[in-house]
């Protein structure tokens, strides 16, 4: 018997057995899952242990993260580059309708060119951080100007992930994928809005604000993108998963590392997982109130879902740290202003569903041709 | 597939078996001091960096002279009204004093840094008064935050690509 051809075989079995396009976007999402880890646990590292350096391993899931993503994306570009040259059919299930960048010189799936360009970003935004550590120090501020150009070129390539498991959403994988997506994009946001502290912190908190921004925005999009009833319901049950995983995570790898490592947990630490502790835990009420209305105008769900939001979160805060209320003004307006974003969220939720549901080949109006970007 | 995972692993396992020779801290280098008297207690200010900018971050040390043994209280910086204040903890690198790892203070000017501090001879308050905040390094704010938002406007320049182009309900 002839082994290799029989090895040739079984691959080829196996490569059938996983649907097409699946391989690359699993590798998208899961460099994005890897960001996530690491972010929560630099977060919790920083606050419960404290030094920092270039290496740390919470920074080497994040560099790692954004390496997964951006070589699968990059592989993606590159093969189907080549079938396009040879004159091979493109399938666009793979990361949706190929573009033409640099002219025609590469044909790119739109989402994996988001994907992509969001680690190239990164890559970039990493240089500028390390010479901004080497003119202001160490410092562990989350919201410093390189963090957060990190942090959204992370969000950018946590958009591609969405965008190339939305092109297979009448599929489960991809129903699936763009879950989970969406998910860790809204987690990970929950930490990049804090980049708003730099804005005048009147009797708004445009921290809060920002945040309710992000979660109707995502969760009204995943209501639209996924047509059978329970797609915003389903994300924020993956959100929740997390929030859960992580809160148990964070503050036990932060400590692991510190053992292995040498160093002190610091005295006075509250406790709190920081990155979980920032995800509302209403996202679920919000959730099946987005799907009840979801005939309704997108501008009344996004209101009801950014007052759910803007007048939990200072309870969850109280639950959380044990802190007091904010003052009576403080509430109010942070509440009328989430439910102004929470309206402008909405309408562009579903806006952005009708988008991504653009990218499923069955809308495509030509599967061959690559145009330019 | 099996093979594309496992080398994603061997890859994970590689960054993590070179983490650990990385993970060395600098030890706190005190290249500046200075005295406050609280009360019964007289506090050693140590910094790493001298003089201070703002937003440039340094270890911060504060040794009582006859230790930090039996001893509590906090640590309050201020700058006109705005204040930061916490408990006086031990440095995460040097644990046999207290002090703050890798601070900065936000802004240029005269800070006074206040001790409250109890023990076994009683309760203390001291000030070091005018703690001289020199304008910050690098490039000015509005442009370093114009340079790190670029990925966002990016990001809408896609949303609105995107949404002329699918104006049609599908």
């Amino acid at each position: 018997m002839d082994m290799t051809a029989s090895m040739a075989a079984g691959r080829d079995t196996a490569a059938r057995n996983v649907p097409r396009g699946l391989l690359p976007a699993s590798f998208v999402l899961g460099g994005t899952l890897l960001s996530l880890v690491g972010l929560t646990w630099d977060i919790q590292w920083h606050s419960d242990v404290g030094p920092d350096t270039f290496f740390t391993l919470p920074h080497l899931f994040l560099y790692s993260g954004s390496a997964v993503s951006g070589i699968a994306s990059l592989v993606v570009v590159l093969l189907t580059t080549a079938a396009q040259r040879r004159g091979a059919d493109i399938d666009p299930i793979v990361g949706g309708r190929a573009v033409g960048v640099f002219g025609r010189t590469f044909a790119a799936p739109v989402g994996y060119l988001v994907s992509g360009v969001g680690a190239a970003s990164f890559l970039l935004y990493g240089l500028w951080d390390q010479w901004w550590h080497g003119l202001y120090g160490f410092d562990a501020v989350i919201d410093s100007p390189p963090h957060i150009g990190l942090l959204l070129s992370i969000s950018i390539t946590m958009v591609g992930a969405v965008m190339v498991f939305a092109t297979a959403r009448d599929q489960r994988w991809g129903q699936i994928g763009t879950v989970v997506g969406a998910a860790t994009l809204i987690a990970f946001s929950m930490v990049t809005v804090i980049g708003l502290q730099a804005l005048p912190n009147g009797i708004v908190r445009p921290v809060t604000a920002g945040a309710t921004f992000m979660c109707v925005l995502l969760l009204t999009m995943a209501c639209g993108v996924i047509t059978r009833r329970g797609g915003a319901i389903a994300v924020a049950v993956a959100v929740g998963l997390l929030q859960a995983v992580f809160w148990w995570f964070s503050p036990w790898a932060a400590r692991v590392y510190a053992d292995a490592v040498g160093l002190p947990v610091r005295d006075y630490i509250d406790g709190v997982p920081s990155l979980p502790a920032m995800i509302p835990m209403s996202l679920i009420i919000v959730a099946v109130a987005i799907e009840l209305l979801r005939k309704a105008p997108a501008v009344i769900a996004g209101v009801v879902g950014g007052l759910i939001i803007t007048l939990t979160l200072p309870l969850q805060n109280i639950w959380v740290y044990d802190s007091s209320m904010p003052p009576t003004d403080v509430y109010l307006a942070t509440a009328a202003t989430g439910a102004v974003v929470g309206a402008l969220a909405g309408m562009l939720g579903r806006r952005f569903s009708q988008m991504l549901r653009h990218l499923a080949p069955t809308n495509e109006t030509s599967t061959k041709e690559a145009s330019h970007a | 597939m099996r093979r594309s995972v496992w080398g994603l692993l061997a890859a994970i396992g590689l960054l993590l078996g070179l983490a650990a020779p990385a993970s060395a801290y600098e030890p706190v280098n005190v290249v500046h001091t200075e005295k406050v008297v609280a009360g019964p207690y007289t506090v050693t200010v140590g910094f790493s960096t001298w003089p201070l900018k703002a937003m440039q971050s340094l270890d911060f040390t504060f040794a009582p002279d006859d230790g930090i043994a039996g001893k509590q209280g906090n640590v309050i910086m201020s700058l006109g009204r705005q204040r930061q204040g916490e408990p006086l903890a031990r440095h995460p690198r040097k644990r046999d004093v207290w002090g703050l790892d890798v601070r900065s203070l936000p802004e240029p000017g005269d800070w006074t840094v206040r001790f409250n501090i109890e023990g076994p001879k009683g309760t203390g308050t001291g000030e070091l008064r005018d703690l001289k905040v020199m304008e910050q390094p690098g490039p000015p704010m509005g442009l370093s935050w114009a340079i790190s938002t670029i990925p966002l406007f990016g990001l809408i320049a896609l949303i609105v690509i995107a949404w002329r182009r699918t104006r049609r309900p599908v």
